[in-house]
């Protein structure tokens, strides 16, 4: 399913040998992957063989993975934006950081650091025009893709840009719930129109999802709706009710639409696309080994930051694995090492810089012009020409950073993050030009090499930047039994 | 307009401040408001943590109607 993005060697270290482990801690800390009367509820879809997936309610994880986070006593710094990672002999020295409310730097000598800082989103257009409305969480910016990436991390799997279907007005997770109802995908004339495009239809790997929701667009049959039409008033409110632990507002969103009604078709979308692992069994970032290290020393990588960590079920076992191998990696050094006080004098003056500006470029002036760029160039189609006009553009802009302006604390961490999606998108851009044929289509489609060809593509695109500054890529070939 | 603090409730707790994964909500002395809601996600981590039911979500127009 992950073919040519999934290593399975990391998958059996981080993922199958952890796994009953990190069920068990996820129960423990109050979490229950079982319903209420003690039964698994199991569904099949997303091109898994079998029903593989578990619905469960895990929106309380987060905060109980904090309240547990503060029983074992470890010391958090909230709301600390790191800015970079700096190394010493070529080994991980620590990193820096401000506090987005104080605006107090921080330079923090580690031996080990684990990167579990998500993907790279507000990269293309979203829907109603708004960069906050999107499926993943608009947090997530690439920070730690970008940081790693400048300190000599390779990062792979960073080519796919990722899409899924949502409702109409709002990026929203939890479409899958709507199949478990007996939905359907259909288009204007009330034709499913899935089997078209795969065998499993509405049960089809979401990359086919997308790809035959696009072609119906694209050919006039749109819009597509959910078919509800079978379900009575009082099934929608409880599928609504279910749709509510994918996103807390989902239910009150579908029902302000009018949908809580008999003969009910919501109209659907696709998302905005995101740079993200192509696969739910993979990740994209930074390139892990089976102990979740990258190629620098005391750089660890976890969940959709590394790749081939993806879904809930990867980052809580991976996550663990993550923080156990880096743990056992800092206690075999003796000493920190140095920070060199003029880079970090350099990094506080470039940190703050925007704020002392009181012309400029803001933050949203730039980013949506990252957007346009992304949208335009390589969401998703692309080619040769595309990219290279992408990164013929994003390179134009790399003079604008040096603009960018802030007023506040918050518009500060914006502009950075802003900066992080710029840096990401030249590296998406890159990686997708160097994969000469297409996979999971269309999360790599190259309008230009419209076929998976496994003979010379199955495998990672590795990117990385060199000493001198310099890019390189390369493809590390991934084996699979036949 | 998003998440939508009622001021006569909140009693400060700072939660929803907290909570908020995009750095939207900010005390104002001892009250929680929403100082960025063109960048609220509509996560609803806010509204889950108030113990005084004083989040609510309004969706934009262009959300409802496009």
């Amino acid at each position: 399913m992950a073919r040519g993005a999934a290593d399975l060697a990391v998958h059996d270290a981080v993922f199958c040998d952890e796994l009953k482990a990190a069920l068990a801690r996820t129960e423990r800390i109050g979490v229950s992957l079982r319903q209420p009367d003690g039964t698994i509820f199991r569904t099949q879809a997303m091109g898994q063989p079998g029903p593989y997936f578990i619905n469960f309610d895990g929106k309380k994880l987060k905060p109980k993975m904090a309240i547990e986070v503060k029983r074992r006593k470890c010391e958090v710094l909230n709301r600390v934006q790191v800015t970079n990672l700096y190394l010493h002999d070529g080994e991980l020295a620590g990193f820096t950081g401000f506090d987005i409310r104080s605006g107090d730097f921080y330079r923090i000598r580690a031996k080990a650091v684990v990167i579990a800082t998500g993907n790279t989103n507000r990269m293309f257009n979203a829907q109603i025009g708004n960069p906050f409305n999107l499926w993943y969480c608009p947090a997530n910016t690439g920070d730690l893709h970008r940081a790693a990436f400048d300190a000599g991390v390779a990062l792979a799997n960073m080519e796919y840009v990722r899409m899924t279907i949502v409702p109409k007005g709002f990026s929203a997770p939890g479409f899958n719930a709507f199949f478990g109802m007996g939905a359907q995908l259909v288009n204007s004339l009330l034709e499913p129109f899935m089997t078209k495009y795969h065998e499993m239809g509405n049960k089809a790997p979401r990359n086919y999802m997308v790809w035959g929701a696009l072609q119906e667009l694209k050919e006039g049959r749109g819009p597509i709706y959910m078919d509800c039409r079978h379900l009575k008033p009082k099934e929608l409110e409880h599928l609504f009710f279910t749709l509510g632990i994918d996103k807390d507002t989902l239910p009150e969103f579908l029902l302000a639409k009018g949908y809580a009604k008999e003969g009910c078709l919501i109209e659907m979308t696709v998302s905005e696309p995101m740079q993200a692992r192509p696969s739910e069994l993979c990740g994209s970032g930074i390139r892990i080994d089976r102990t979740c290290a990258s190629n620098v020393p005391g750089i660890f990588a976890a969940g959709d930051a590394s790749d081939q960590m993806g879904c809930l079920h990867m980052a809580m076992a991976g996550g663990y694995a993550a923080g156990r191998h880096a743990a056992a990696y800092a206690q075999k050094i003796v000493h920190l090492r140095p920070l060199e006080p003029a880079a970090m004098a350099a990094e506080e003056a470039r940190v703050f810089r925007p704020l002392e500006r009181k012309h400029g470029v803001t933050y949203r002036e730039f980013e949506n012009i990252v957007r346009v760029i992304c949208t335009d160039h390589f969401g998703p189609v692309k080619t040769e020409l595309s990219l290279t006009g992408a990164l013929a553009k994003l390179d134009r802009l790399d003079a604008a950073r040096d603009e960018l302006r802030a007023d506040n604390m918050h518009e500060l961490m914006r502009a950075h993050e802003a900066m992080n999606i710029h840096a990401v998108s030249k590296i998406s851009a890159r990686a997708a030009l160097a994969r000469r044929e297409s996979r999971f289509h269309p999360y790599h489609y190259r309008a230009d090499y419209p076929h998976t060809d496994d003979a010379n593509y199955c495998g990672l695109m590795v990117i990385q930047q060199q000493p001198g500054g310099g890019v390189t890529t390369r493809l590390e070939r991934l084996e699979y039994a036949a | 307009m998003p998440a939508v603090i009622d001021p006569a409730k909140c009693n400060g707790c700072e939660l929803c401040d907290l909570y908020c994964p995009v750095d939207v909500i900010h005390m104002e002395g001892k009250v929680a408001v929403v100082r960025y809601p063109d960048e609220c996600w509509h996560c609803g981590a806010c509204r889950q943590e108030c113990a005084r039911d004083a989040i609510r979500f309004e969706f934009p127009l262009a959300m409802l109607t496009v």
